[in-house]
């Protein structure tokens, strides 16, 4: 009787200490962290170049997930351009044409706005869909995912290693390396909001490493979350007229 | 009148022995003739075998020696207008002519690395039947073909553009009748082909990741092997045996851009042949007219027996067109089993490739062969007109215009 209950103690022990390093649940709330859930919020993104700095304003609605909708507020030569993604899908509004645009699918990863930033930095669970987490390092007050590309995964770099802090996994940073091991973009997390038991990151810096000086930061303001986000607003019309 | 008559079957009789009363000097000009024709067929023969090596070169490489596909594909070759289905394939592979079928599923893609992205046409293959249609894979200089889904194979100027090496992976985006779509693929090997369009636009897929991609269960069409010479010919026989609404393709509809460029270089090339021709038959009125001024003796003995200037002066021409119709079909004998030679042995691509990566950019590949065509007998047919011709002008008309008193004179 006594050997049976240790070893359904052990294996219970066992098992907990499983559930506690289980680095692809560490990454799902990685990424919940960093997502937020549904949000309604305007957006400051600033563009540092060796030779200059441009700044944006954006109006951001998202469902947290796979859904989210981007105006472009300022400056008034970008304004009106709207941006929305559901899943896959990509469509930009053009304020000058008055037409709605698909992009192709590489505008998921491609510069948005001319910036450090993809599309999928702002929206989607990419990290969660195209790779396979393991730990790294951990300590009482941090982890670190080594996340590898799962077969035929759409991403073209070898791996990424990200780092969060203890309790909660609060994202930190993202350091994406190419396939020869050399880092090549870098981002990092800060000012973070309590949300609902999430530390949604308020700050975020995307840092391209093969070219110094190449530098974008987002800043979340006014910022609402867990709002119900109308279906409306995730349409095509929404693009134009607002939700 | 029969004084006429007979002296209309006399003239070539006494042409035909003069002819073997100077039997070096006929030989002479048998031999020029004979040369100016071999060397017209050969260089007609070399000339249009390396205009469509350039073409099946190139058709190996872009695209194919034929093609089956809808037209729609062919004006606007998007995916969403690829083949309604493949049921034909059997038919196809069973009609004579017809080497090896392929199919294909080309799309227009976004390739990405970890640094950059560029577009590009991808081309779904079977890596198997590929190789049977295509230079492709045998063009491979670094790693292998194709094996199974998930692999990539990219034209060497490609991979340098976007910075990846073999085992890396690059990421393939495009959007069809699946929507938009995106896969990661290892490159597994780096075309060097030394033709610009190809080093630098090919990627190369396996036809299952193809479908994934643009959700055509299909091809946008189906590549064949036909027989070198043969592809216009087979495109019009596979007609009858294709559904409605498909087409079958050769390879100067193929090349488009590229066959008209050969085109217009061929009415160029034609205007040499016929400079080329005026310049043997130079050759051979200078060899009659020095022999007529050897003979200037015996043609004033001819015209003081009675022979009159015009009758002295058609033995001449005849003596000519005789000389040269021998040395004609010599030529034609020789040269014909020379061209022939050189058209079913790869004597020239050997000869070619001394010359280095110059020729590599053509597409001609390491194999040269000459066409073979009944017109080269023509071409050099032309030759002995225009030597008659001119036989008739400079050496007839000295002839003609002897004072035999004067010419019996002459040492």
């Amino acid at each position: 009787m006594n050997g049976r209950f240790l070893l359904m103690l052990g294996l219970l022990c066992l098992g907990l200490g499983s559930a506690a390093t289980d680095p692809q649940a560490v990454l799902r709330a990685i990424v919940d962290n960093q997502r937020g859930g549904s949000v309604r919020a305007t957006l400051t993104l600033s563009v540092t170049r060796p030779d200059r700095q441009t700044q944006f304003v954006l109006e951001v609605v998202s469902d947290g997930n796979e859904r989210a909708i981007t105006w472009v507020k300022a400056p008034p030569r970008e304004a009106g351009q709207a941006f929305l993604r559901v899943g896959d899908n990509l469509q930009l509004y053009n304020p000058t044409l008055k037409r709605v645009l698909r992009l192709p699918p590489s505008g998921r990863s491609d510069s948005f706005l001319g910036s450090d930033l993809s599309y999928s930095d702002l929206a989607g669970r990419d990290l969660e869909q195209d790779f396979t987490a393991s730990v790294g390092a951990e300590t009482e007050g941090s982890i670190t995912l080594e996340l590898t590309p799962r077969p035929q995964a759409p991403t073209p770099y070898g791996k990424l290693v990200l780092q969060a802090s203890k309790p909660g996994f609060v994202p930190r940073e993202v350091l994406y390396y190419d396939q020869r091991g050399q880092a090549v973009r870098k981002i990092t997390f800060a000012q973070f909001a309590q949300v609902g038991g999430r530390s949604f990151p308020t700050q975020t810096t995307v840092e391209d490493l093969l070219r110094p000086g190449h530098r974008t930061s987002v800043v979340y303001s006014n910022y609402r979350f867990g709002l119900a986000i109308p279906e409306s607003c995730f349409t095509v019309r929404a693009l134009e007229a607002g939700c | 009148m029969q004084q006429k008559g007979s002296g209309m079957v006399a003239l070539p009789r006494l042409a035909w022995r003069n002819l073997w009363r100077h039997r070096r000097r006929t030989l002479l000009l048998v031999l020029v003739v004979a040369y100016a024709t071999i060397t017209t067929i050969l260089f007609w023969g070399v000339q249009d075998g390396f205009t469509q090596s350039v073409q099946l070169g190139n058709a190996r490489f872009l695209s194919a020696p034929a093609l089956i596909t809808t037209p729609q594909y062919f004006e606007d070759p998007d995916p969403e207008q690829g083949l309604p289905s493949l049921d034909f394939l059997p038919q196809v592979q069973a009609q004579p002519g017809v080497n090896a079928a392929a199919p294909r599923l080309e799309f227009p893609a976004l390739i990405r690395s970890a640094y950059t992205a560029d577009a590009a046409r991808a081309r779904g293959v079977d890596p198997v039947l590929e190789a049977r249609v295509s230079n492709l894979p045998a063009a491979i200089a670094t790693g292998r073909m194709l094996e199974k889904p998930g692999e990539v194979v990219l034209g060497h100027q490609l991979a340098e553009r976007l910075d990846v090496r073999l085992g890396e992976r690059v990421v393939l985006d495009t959007s069809a009748l699946a929507g938009p779509q995106a896969l990661g693929l290892q490159v597994v090997g780096l075309v060097k082909s030394g033709i610009a369009p190809v080093d630098r636009g090919t990627v190369l897929v396996h036809l299952q990741d193809a479908r994934v991609l643009t959700g055509l269960q299909t091809a946008t069409g189906v590549a064949l092997d036909v027989a070198r010479g043969q592809e216009t010919r087979i495109a019009e026989a596979l007609q009858p045996v294709l559904p409605q609404n498909i087409r079958a393709y050769d390879l100067t509809q193929l090349l488009g851009g590229l066959s008209s460029a050969i085109g217009t270089k061929q009415s160029s090339v034609f205007l040499i042949g016929m400079i080329f021709s005026l310049f043997a038959a130079l050759a051979v009125t200078s060899t009659v007219l020095v022999s007529v001024l050897e003979r200037t003796r015996e043609f004033g003995m001819m015209g003081a027996l009675g022979m009159t200037p015009p009758r002295l002066a058609a033995m001449v021409t005849l003596e000519t067109v005789l000389a040269t119709s021998i040395g004609w079909g010599v030529g034609l004998g020789v040269g014909y089993a020379l061209n022939h030679w050189m058209a079913t042995q790869n004597v020239l691509g050997p000869i070619f490739a001394s010359y280095g990566a110059a020729w590599e950019i053509l597409g001609t590949g390491g194999e040269i062969y000459t066409a073979q065509s009944p017109l080269y007998a023509l071409y050099a047919a032309l030759t002995i007109v225009l030597a008659a011709l001119f036989s008739i002008l400079i050496p007839a008309r000295r002839v003609l215009l002897l004072n035999p008193a004067e010419a019996m004179r002459t040492d």
